[in-house]
């Protein structure tokens, strides 16, 4: 034990003088998240805006964009009803606009006292590849639908009841912060110890460490130990950010922390065993590039795997982050300890392979 | 101790079709500095390697302390310092720092006066607090050293501990390594500075292909392969060989000078006089004792500059 609290604190003496390692295990997730904060996370849910040309300007037509505000799915920006709605909309590079027609409140009022063959239709412009021209679509069909179940006296028979997942109102920044927490878990110690490998092989460090008492199992048990001290200051410091600036209900649970501990074990050694392979620094980092890079997109760190195609999200099934990424956003964000158990599972059995694995591949020993 | 420190049996270490050690005998004696001496690629590394637990032998024996290197290393370590070829310090580690550091490993908590008096022993006090990176190449040499003494080691393994270094800085090395002698630890010395094997060793190895050619004390090997001293007469050119050779006395010309070889120290002083009554006329005349460099010459057929043999 004391020959790997010494290890650790030599080695944590060099990574700490090292300014570059310093930075990206510290200082660029802090950036990540300020930078991706700012971006996403201006008041929960974003408001699409829509632009309106009212040109029947009555009661009725007023009702209807209240309704449409009432959504919360949009933001009511008025066009003057003087322009060509068209050319408005290309001149001022508007994704969706509306238009209500003059008559509207006339048609809707014929409608009423029951004119079967009056119809009067609103005109939805813009880019309809675009999701936010989806958005509204919906939104204006619905109020629409509404409309139109009122002026039939009809009740509606189905509706629908919110069951909230969380507990906490949450930003974007407290579902973003456990993705960030999973990168800096894959990308510090993966990218650190393949590194390390490299340097100790070409500069002798093995050979050297060989003549001492210092087994290859406390040489990994102490790099493990040194980048678990760093992770948790890292994320004591983004989670402090994160209060701060973004004023995160994130918190760190019992559970996140052995994830953290499990995670860290696990990319220590993974980047152990890349190191068997390596020969040189610069090697070494192509191949933790091509091996970080795809895992730290494909694994979920920055969005939901919900939104990828099945396929990627059968790739992400296989990568070792993911379960850290969905463990962490189910204890840190949901509060559902059992799925982040099944997480923390799955990184600590992963954990066990690569280590063993690098315990036993990594020689120190010449040909 | 009763017996020698290190035997060696038939050591032999192949890479495929490559021979590296061949086949090798020798043993070191307790405080003794033995030193393997040859060009680069003899096999003197893999040796010193095999000896520190860092290679398997293909086949023979290497005993170190009467142990098999090959089952008992974690033993055998804990009496061993290694300093290996082309040693490189820690770069962000300050000598006092790494001594500490390299204590622990081997279970060993210095106090800070150890530390101290490890590193006053290599002579690296003035620079115990500066960045390893910081330090010239023969500071970190000695720290190297201090490093592999901190185990209190009864045998040192030095390989090419000069190799790179400046001729001052050499010199201090030299020191360093007679002070460590001095102290009763033994020492495994590899090189190819012939000078510094002759300055330093109680017993040579001369390798080369893997295979020892010459070994033994280094005044019994130029005695008996390099021989007493050469008197050497400058710019007497070929009437200065037909006036020697008259008087029955053999040499050689090279170039312009004349080379004339006592085999007897106490014959010097009677063939300068004979050389002094011949009637040449030499811009000078110097003796030349027989070095470590001519036993090399005579074994391997061919001299050596800085590690690689001439053509």
């Amino acid at each position: 034990m004391k020959r790997i609290l010494a290890d650790v604190r030599a080695f944590g003496s060099q990574y700490i003088r090292s300014r570059v390692g310093t930075f990206f295990a510290l200082a660029f997730p802090v950036i990540l998240i300020l930078l991706f904060g700012s971006i996403f996370s201006q008041s929960g849910s974003p408001q699409i805006p829509l632009y309106v040309q009212d040109l029947d300007d009555t009661q009725t037509s007023q009702l209807f964009l209240s309704a449409l505000n009432n959504t919360t799915v949009v933001a009511y920006r008025a066009m003057p009803v003087d322009v060509d709605f068209q050319e408005y909309i290309r001149a001022n590079t508007i994704n969706v606009a509306l238009k209500i027609p003059a008559g509207f409140e006339a048609d809707v009022v014929r409608a009423q006292t029951g004119d079967p063959d009056v119809r009067t239709n609103v005109t939805l412009a813009g880019d309809v590849t675009q999701s936010s021209y989806g958005i509204v679509a919906s939104a204006v069909n619905a109020v629409a639908t509404e409309f139109n179940l009122r002026l039939a006296g009809a009740r509606p028979v189905v509706g629908m009841t919110q069951a909230p997942v969380s507990f906490r109102q949450l930003g974007y920044i407290d579902l973003f912060l456990p993705g960030i927490i999973g990168f800096t878990v894959l990308t510090t110690p993966l990218f650190g110890m393949t590194n390390v490998c490299a340097e100790y092989r070409t500069r002798r460090f093995f050979k050297l460490l060989a003549t001492t008492k210092l087994s290859k199992s406390e040489w990994l048990a102490a790099k493990v130990v040194f980048y678990v001290l760093l992770m948790f200051l890292s994320v004591a410091i983004m989670l402090v950010v994160g209060v701060i600036v973004f004023s995160t209900k994130t918190v760190l649970t019992p559970m996140a922390a052995l994830l953290i501990i499990a995670g860290t074990l696990e990319f220590t050694s993974l980047g152990m065993v890349l190191g068997i392979f390596v020969r040189d620094p610069e090697t070494g980092a192509a191949v933790a590039n091509a091996i970080g890079f795809p895992m730290m997109f494909l694994a979920g760190s920055f969005f939901p795997l919900d939104v990828m195609p099945p396929f990627l999200q059968t790739i992400a099934r296989g990568l070792p982050l993911t379960y850290i990424n969905e463990g962490l956003r189910a204890t840190m964000v949901i509060g559902n300890e059992s799925t982040a158990f099944t997480n923390l599972l799955v990184t600590t059995a992963f954990a066990l392979v690569f280590f063993v694995v690098a315990a036993r591949g990594l020689s120190w020993k010449s040909k | 101790m009763a017996g020698p420190v290190i035997e060696v049996r038939g050591l032999t270490k192949h890479y495929e079709d490559i021979r590296a050690v061949d086949g090798i005998d020798f043993e070191v004696q307790p405080g003794e500095i033995f030193s393997l001496l040859g060009p680069n690629g003899a096999g003197k590394t893999t040796t010193v390697e095999i000896l520190e637990g860092l290679r398997d032998p293909t086949a023979g024996e290497a005993r170190v302390f009467g142990e098999d290197v090959r089952t008992a290393y974690r033993r055998i370590r804990e009496r061993v310092g290694v300093l290996p070829q082309d040693f490189e310090p820690f770069d962000r580690l300050r000598p006092r720092e790494a001594v500490g550091y390299w204590g622990r490993l081997f279970d060993r908590t210095l106090t800070k006066g150890e530390i101290s008096d490890v590193i006053e022993t290599v002579g690296l006090s003035s620079r115990a607090d500066t960045f390893a990176m910081n330090l010239s190449g023969g500071e970190k040499r000695r720290l190297g050293i201090a490093m592999s003494l901190v185990g209190r080691p009864e045998l040192l393994f030095l390989d090419e501990p000069t190799t790179g270094l400046d001729p001052g800085a050499r010199r201090e090395m030299w020191s360093l390594i007679r002070a460590l002698k001095a102290k009763g630890t033994t020492i495994l010395l590899t090189t190819h500075y012939l000078e510094e094997a002759e300055h330093l060793a109680d017993d040579v190895a001369i390798m080369n292909h893997g295979k020892i050619v010459v070994r033994g004390p280094p005044s019994a090997l130029i005695s008996r392969h390099g021989g007493g001293t050469t008197i050497v007469l400058v710019g007497v050119g070929r009437e200065g060989l037909s006036a020697v050779a008259a008087r029955g006395i053999p040499a050689d010309l090279r170039g312009s000078d004349l080379f004339v070889h006592v085999a007897m120290a106490n014959d010097v002083r009677t063939m300068l006089a004979k050389l002094a009554s011949i009637d040449v006329a030499p811009t000078e005349i110097y003796t030349k004792r027989a070095t470590l460099e001519d036993v090399f010459l005579k074994v391997v057929g061919t001299r050596m500059q800085e590690g690689v043999l001439a053509e």
